[in-house]
């Protein structure tokens, strides 16, 4: 297991288990990204649960983890305007093209072929393991 | 994306093979750089009253990109596009675009008179600061001779004022004003422009009012069927200057469409092609198919890439329409809708390579050369 | 009124089953005066265009000339145009095709009348689309000999919407009408809620939405995005096209979610656009799909069962193109395209001049599987 420093100049080897923080450096609602591997991993911290994905988006390649994470559109037939947003802070959208994921899955709904890279996060102690 | 200091502000005596001609990125002035270029005519219109954001059919999560990759905001502050060396850093050395021709946007006005005064602020706005010898010791920025085409004369002496500098590549002109190109009213820009070898570059502008591209049948409701529907517009246009006869009046005119798509000229070729088989005596000025015309004078960017579930589509398709003869490549940074060259290039048949991603730039533009001085750590597309 | 048609030479009866149906056949009144004479006061008296235009009609003529006979408006007689649909289609040289002599005619034939513009007064131009229908109703459909090889289309007008309900109500159960028929021409697009509920009544209906280039003048916006076009070859070139800003905002707007079970038939060729269109419109779907949530999945998803085209004589990557069937499998447009010859305008074209390389199968969906399909008339037309 080795630990993990955001900013840290060098890329570490993948396939392995990285402390990468502890939990309270990643409140609810943030993130932060870890250099590991090519592209480097986002953690994010979803109303308590970790999540972490691969900073880049499938697509063309962007760095997904400085897109903005936010919910879903739905159909709310008796709001204003129609629609609503469900699920707050559950989805990551590209920083490039927009495209939308959920960060618990790394999936759409709308095509799901396309999907992100996601790594297993646990928490020990206290301290962020991710596995990657 | 690989950020390397580059401190050295002379430009390498080696020098490397251009590989890429972006013809599609976008400068905007800074807060309060651009005011001081107004000419008078346009400043009592211009500066007279205050304007807030006047976006319609806004892109996805408009508030937060502002239609932007939301990665090429300056650390500093400011909007993407607004600081060249970051714009070096992430396009040029970053993903390896050898030359960045540069298509400033910016605001028009209902009278042509006043969109020409802001078109020739914008000339020298980008003179200065983005093709200067500061911002482009590289050599790698191209610059574009902005005319407001609602003004056919203004625009002509627009093109004779920048003919000669050294980094002036195109005329662009808008999309958006009526009548379509084919008409004669547009004479004295196509020949102007021909006579310094200067293709005619268009870029969608969105607008407002009667510049918005007004569907004869009804606006779009929401961006998504906007921005599709968008290459009906340069659709029309292609008709107009192929059935107008313009290519017979200028045979040496070149026309390049940005942003407007392109897999759409395909069938557009069959259509008329068919058309001009059928009405041929409604047509006495032109001498060759319409296809013809296309592939000799019209050139396409390849931002933004439309592509098929099934990519063997989309490379039969550029076999078909001959994509090789009518392709530029284009990024365009730094808006949402980038595509970066090391993907963009997978897609392209490998026998079309090299003349998509820059041998048709070069013979395209004026003042693309085919070698620039080296950069340290620049990326490697191919 | 109509006097009773006179029995004409018997049907020639099809020396081999039945196998093509033209999708889009273009019928007419005889003169003004027929048509003031199914329209009812204070509107028979009124100011009606007339079905000719006179910015962008084609020089020289809309018709093809073997269509015209002294006397008689070309598409107003169904004897006259039941010989020429349904007849062997003889020597056709001087119809400048190239087909072999002695093809049969086809089988059936969707009707589509052609009216006088969409005028401003949504009242007129109800009542002059009501006579069409009564017209087209007696006069063809009715009609003694060839009434069962003919099919209609109720038209209707989509700035009324409770005029067009009413008369969609009188003509649904007609058994020989197929479909209802909406001008190309607009001023809002056909996603907008105020056109919801008619597309709501027709699928309840069964009966698909035809949407057809309008004739005669009414108050239309100029027939291209950057206005007038100076020739008729851009006129021509264009104006088919619009077709795309109706679909795509159907599309975004979620209509063929909302009605399941409608379908879209634009009649004025020029569907190979589709194809590039709609791998534009699914590339950036992903993104704005957070804008649109009433139309969850791909756009191209809505394709199949919703649209159709007809296709025409401008259509296509040509006769002799060696790719034409790989070209027509791309998007499903197999799948969408129906012949349909136009007749009698100058663009008429004809069954048996189309693609050479087109697959068998794929020239059977075109020349009659995806018509009988669409419009129900599988027993009607009994492949070979």
């Amino acid at each position: 297991m080795t630990v993990t420093q955001p900013g840290q100049s060098h890329s570490l080897p993948q396939g392995r288990e990285h402390v990468v923080c502890t939990e309270d450096e990643i409140p609810p609602g943030e993130h932060r990204v870890f250099p590991i591997g090519r592209h480097g991993v986002g953690v994010y911290n979803v109303n308590g649960v970790f999540y972490a994905i691969a900073n880049y988006c499938p697509h063309e390649g962007g760095p997904l983890c400085t897109g903005r994470v936010h919910g879903r559109s739905v159909v709310a037939d008796h709001a204003p305007g129609g629609a609503g947003v469900v699920r707050d802070g559950e989805f990551i959208y590209c920083p490039w093209h927009q495209w939308g994921f959920e960060l618990a899955t790394g999936t759409t709904a709308v095509k799901p072929e396309w999907s992100i890279r996601t790594y297993p996060v646990k928490v020990l102690d206290q301290k962020v393991i991710v596995t990657a | 994306m690989t950020m390397i200091e580059t401190h050295e502000r002379v430009p390498s005596t080696e020098r490397v093979a251009v590989r890429v001609v972006d013809s599609d990125v976008h400068p905007v002035p800074r807060p309060a750089e651009f005011a001081e270029y107004i000419p008078d005519v346009a400043r009592k219109h211009y500066l007279n009253h205050k304007i807030g954001d006047t976006i319609n059919y806004d892109a996805p999560d408009y508030a937060h990109a502002k239609a932007m990759r939301v990665d090429t905001f300056p650390a500093g502050g400011g909007f993407p596009g607004s600081d060249p060396e970051l714009a070096f850093h992430q396009l040029i050395l970053g993903a390896g675009s050898d030359i960045g021709v540069l298509e400033p946007g910016g605001r028009n006005h209902f009278i042509p008179e006043v969109t020409q005064a802001l078109k020739i602020a914008t000339n020298h706005w980008l003179a200065n600061h983005w093709l200067d010898r500061t911002n482009n010791w590289h050599q790698r920025w191209r610059g574009s001779i902005c005319v407001a085409v609602e003004d056919p004369q203004g625009a002509a002496r627009e093109i004779e004022y920048w003919a000669g500098h050294e980094y002036m590549s195109q005329v662009l002109i808008n999309a958006e004003p009526r009548p379509a190109w084919g008409d004669p009213r547009y004479d004295p820009i196509w020949a102007a422009a021909v006579k310094h070898g200067l293709p005619v570059s268009c870029h969608l502008s969105r607008g407002y009012h009667e510049e918005l591209p007004a569907p004869p049948v009804g606006l779009p409701s929401y961006n998504h069927d906007f921005m599709v529907t968008y290459s009906m517009l340069a659709a029309n246009q292609v008709l107009s200057l192929v059935f107008d006869g313009t290519f017979e009046r200028f045979p040496t005119l070149k026309i390049v469409l940005v942003e407007h798509a392109f897999t759409w000229i395909l069938p557009l070729m069959w259509r008329m092609d068919a058309i001009y088989i059928a009405r041929r005596g409604d047509l006495p000025d032109l001498r060759r198919k319409p296809s013809e015309y296309v592939k000799d004078h019209i050139k396409f960017t390849t931002q933004p890439l439309d592509y098929p579930e099934d990519k063997l589509e989309l490379t039969r398709a550029m076999e078909w329409m001959e994509a090789d003869k009518i392709l530029l490549f284009s990024s365009d940074y730094p808006h949402w809708t980038y595509d970066d060259p090391r993907w963009l290039i997978k897609h392209l048949p490998d026998g079309m390579r090299m003349r998509i991603m820059h041998e048709n730039g070069i013979e395209t533009y004026l003042n693309v050369p085919r070698t620039v001085p080296k950069l340290d750590g620049q990326q490697f597309v191919y | 009124m109509e006097p009773p048609a006179q029995p004409a030479e018997p049907a020639p009866s099809p020396a081999q089953p039945t196998r093509v149906i033209d999708a889009s056949v273009h019928v007419f009144f005889r003169s003004n005066d027929d048509l003031r004479d199914y329209m009812r006061e204070p509107f028979a008296s009124r100011g009606i265009p007339d079905v000719e235009m006179d910015w962008y009609g084609a020089p020289g003529g809309e018709y093809v000339p073997w269509a015209e006979r002294p006397g008689m408006y070309p598409g107003s007689d169904p004897d006259f145009t039941g010989q020429q649909l349904f007849g062997d289609r003889g020597d056709r040289s001087d119809r400048g095709d190239h087909g072999d002599h002695g093809d049969p005619g086809v089988d059936l034939a969707i009707l589509h009348p052609m009216t006088r513009g969409c005028g401003p007064d949504r009242h007129l131009v109800s009542a002059t689309l009501a006579a069409h229908n009564e017209m087209l109703a007696r006069r063809w459909l009715e009609h003694p000999v060839y009434g069962d090889r003919f099919r209609g289309t109720i038209r209707l007008n989509p700035e009324d919407i409770e005029g067009a309900l009413q008369e969609l109500e009188r003509w649904r159960d007609h058994p020989r009408m197929v479909q209802i028929g909406v001008p190309l021409q607009s001023h809002a697009l056909y996603g907008k809620p105020q056109f919801w509920p008619l597309w709501e009544a027709a699928a309840d209906a069964g009966l698909p939405v035809a949407v057809h280039i309008e004739t005669g003048t009414g108050v239309d916006s100029a027939p291209t995005p950057s206005g007038p076009p100076r020739t008729y070859p851009q006129y021509v070139g264009f104006m088919g096209l619009n077709y795309i800003y109706h679909l795509m905002n159907m599309i975004a707007e979620g209509v063929f979610e909302r009605f399941p079970h409608l379908k879209v038939v634009f009649a004025d060729g020029g569907g190979d656009l589709l194809t590039p269109l709609i791998w534009r419109m699914d590339t950036f779907g992903r993104p704005h799909l957070e804008q649109t949530p009433w139309a969850p999945d791909i756009p191209s998803d809505y394709l199949p069962g919703h649209v159709q085209f007809i296709f025409g004589a401008l259509d296509g990557p040509g006769q002799d193109a060696a790719m034409a069937a790989e070209w027509l499998a791309m998007t499903g447009k197999e799948d969408m395209f129906m012949y349909g010859s136009s007749y009698p305008h100058w663009h008429t074209s004809d069954p048996y001049t189309l693609p050479a390389h087109w697959t068998d199968a794929q020239r059977d969906k075109v020349l009659f599987g995806n018509a009988a399909q669409l419009y129900g008339l599988e027993q009607a037309v009994q492949p070979a």
